[in-house]
């Protein structure tokens, strides 16, 4: 029951502090203005330049959030009355990397949406195989994200300086993000190979933040 | 609740300690605070207040020794007990977008307050503490005393049966911490057991119905402010002050059950007397002589130790 209360708690959080707004309405129209700005990227659809965007900035920008937000509430001791109360160390973990994953894993989707239907209204129908291609791009965006956000709630809960934070984010969480494009290098066919990577390093990463968090003295 | 039905091992201490890395923050602290009672918790800076509050509430788990609640370990029993338990920490921080509604209904969910009574519950809790008019406020404009009071808002909404509390009257004005010592009050007689820590000793003599000092890590005394006194024995001072026209008293200076005679001001003497003298003979013999020498005594009081008195000259003797 907490978990989800915990959740729906950080949501209203992200709402109320204009973090889904940016988000939301800020992916796809950095999407849209990285696209028209370079007249090299007119010859591809904006679905695939979309998912192209998603993939590269997403796991980077939910990371960043997940350091960014961890970290200060830390140093302000904002968990010190949750963690008193009947409430498992664990769900705390568990509801930031679940609201920060579905927040911008949703961005990403309105984003891919907002870029297909632009497609279809410039071209009067989808060309070619673009909704696979979306679709395959949205797996690996999500696996991506998915790791680059268990990775940001690590390192959230283990630096104790902003500074740090955003280094170790830089160097490792959107590098190891990267292994769910590992599977697809070897078999291009399988859309739904990045899932494997992108949910054992989140299962493993999530794991050892609840360890470490769980013996944690705040 | 009377004396009779306080459980006296409410919540115990049992041989605490605490180290990080070679450095003891808490060595070998024991003691019991019986149900409903108020317990003031005093130590000069880095003295290991805190680090005491933080074994008692969970956010230090890694200690010798042991917590018992009502005769349950806090090792194994961690969750049924937070349910008991309401803390209000040094420094309260709350997430910046929330509402002081938002942040209470939060905190009361997750302690277990139903949705159907969290409204009164939240109504109640602000009340108490005066901020019932700042309920739809954001947390991050309020000044840093009302955040105070939110935080204390925080700890008594599901109506713990002990509060824990890391200097709750810290940063407050005269009228708010007024206001604090009357919510205490009310909440012992409601049946509440409070631990408090603090830096201001006059509201822990005011409030505290047993009083632990705590220095370099060691709990050195432990008790009623009555028991306190008579253990760390501040030497017993007689005022003598005297009326308007008369002649100054040449003192004899020490003598017998006499330690030494201050003269603060023209007219008023301070006889510290010494540890085993009778006060009443010393008395009887100084008025005697001041009587003979032409004095006209207009006051003769005992001077009663404060817990600052108390507590500086056990912080003198157990200084290294």
């Amino acid at each position: 029951m907490n978990l989800g209360l915990l959740f729906r708690d950080e949501l209203k959080g992200f709402y109320k502090s204009k973090v889904m707004l940016t988000l939301w309405v800020g992916l796809p129209v950095l999407t849209l203005i990285i696209y028209f700005a370079s007249p090299t990227n007119q010859g591809i659809s904006l679905a695939s330049f979309t998912a192209v965007i998603i993939g590269s900035i997403g796991g980077m920008l939910s990371a960043a959030m997940l350091v960014s937000s961890i970290i200060s509430e830390k140093s302000r001791h904002v968990y010190d009355i949750f963690i008193i109360r009947p409430v498992k160390r664990s769900d705390i973990v568990l509801s930031k990397f679940l609201a920060t994953y579905v927040c911008v894993t949703t961005a990403g989707i309105i984003a891919l949406v907002i870029g297909i239907l632009f497609d279809l209204v410039r071209n009067g129908s989808l060309q070619g195989d673009i909704l696979s291609v979306s679709f395959n791009a949205l797996i690996m965006a999500a696996s991506m994200t998915a790791i680059a956000c268990s990775a940001g709630v690590l390192i959230g809960f283990l630096a104790n300086s902003m500074l740090t934070g955003i280094i170790l984010v830089l160097y490792g969480a959107n590098q190891l993000s990267v292994v769910a494009a590992l599977p697809g290098l070897l078999l291009p066919n399988e859309p739904l190979l990045p899932l494997i990577p992108g949910i054992a390093v989140t299962v493993v990463l999530l794991a050892i933040t609840i360890k470490m968090f769980d013996r944690k003295q705040l | 609740m009377n004396g009779e039905d306080k459980d006296p091992r409410f919540l115990e201490i049992d041989s605490v300690t605490k180290k990080y890395g070679d450095f003891v923050a808490l060595s070998d602290v024991s003691f019991s605070i019986r149900s409903g009672e108020i317990f003031g918790y005093i130590g000069p800076n880095g003295s290991g207040k805190t680090t005491t509050i933080k074994v008692l509430v969970g956010l230090l788990t890694d200690f010798e020794g042991d917590v018992r609640f009502q005769g349950r370990s806090i090792r194994n029993n961690r969750m049924m007990i937070n349910k008991e338990l309401g803390y209000l920490p040094q420094n309260i921080g709350f997430q910046e977008w929330r509402t002081v509604d938002h942040a209470l209904t939060t905190f009361g969910r997750l302690s277990g307050i139903s949705e159907r009574e969290l409204d009164s519950h939240i109504r109640r809790a602000l009340e108490r503490v005066g901020i019932l008019d700042l309920r739809r406020k954001k947390i991050n404009q309020l000044s840093g005393g009302t955040i105070q009071k939110v935080g204390m808002a925080q700890a008594i909404l599901h109506q713990p049966s002990v509060l824990i509390l890391d200097e709750p009257m810290a940063g407050l004005d005269p009228t708010a911490r007024f206001e604090f010592k009357r919510i205490f009050q009310e909440l012992r007689k409601e049946g509440s057991t409070i631990f408090f820590s603090s830096h201001i000793l006059n509201d822990v003599q005011d409030l505290a119905d047993q009083i632990g000092f705590l220095a370099y890590g060691r709990l050195g005394y432990l008790g009623s402010m009555a028991e306190i006194e008579e253990r760390v024995r501040v030497p017993k001072q007689i005022e003598f002050v005297l009326g308007t026209g008369s002649g100054p008293w040449t003192d004899p200076g020490p003598g017998d059950g006499v330690e030494m005679v201050g003269n603060p001001e023209p007219g008023r003497y301070i006889v510290c007397l010494s540890p085993k003298a009778d006060a009443d003979l010393v008395i009887d013999a100084i008025l005697r002589d001041m009587l003979a020498k032409g004095c006209k005594v207009h006051k003769i009081a005992p001077i009663v130790p404060s817990l600052e008195d108390i507590y500086i000259n056990y912080l003198a003797r157990v200084k290294v």
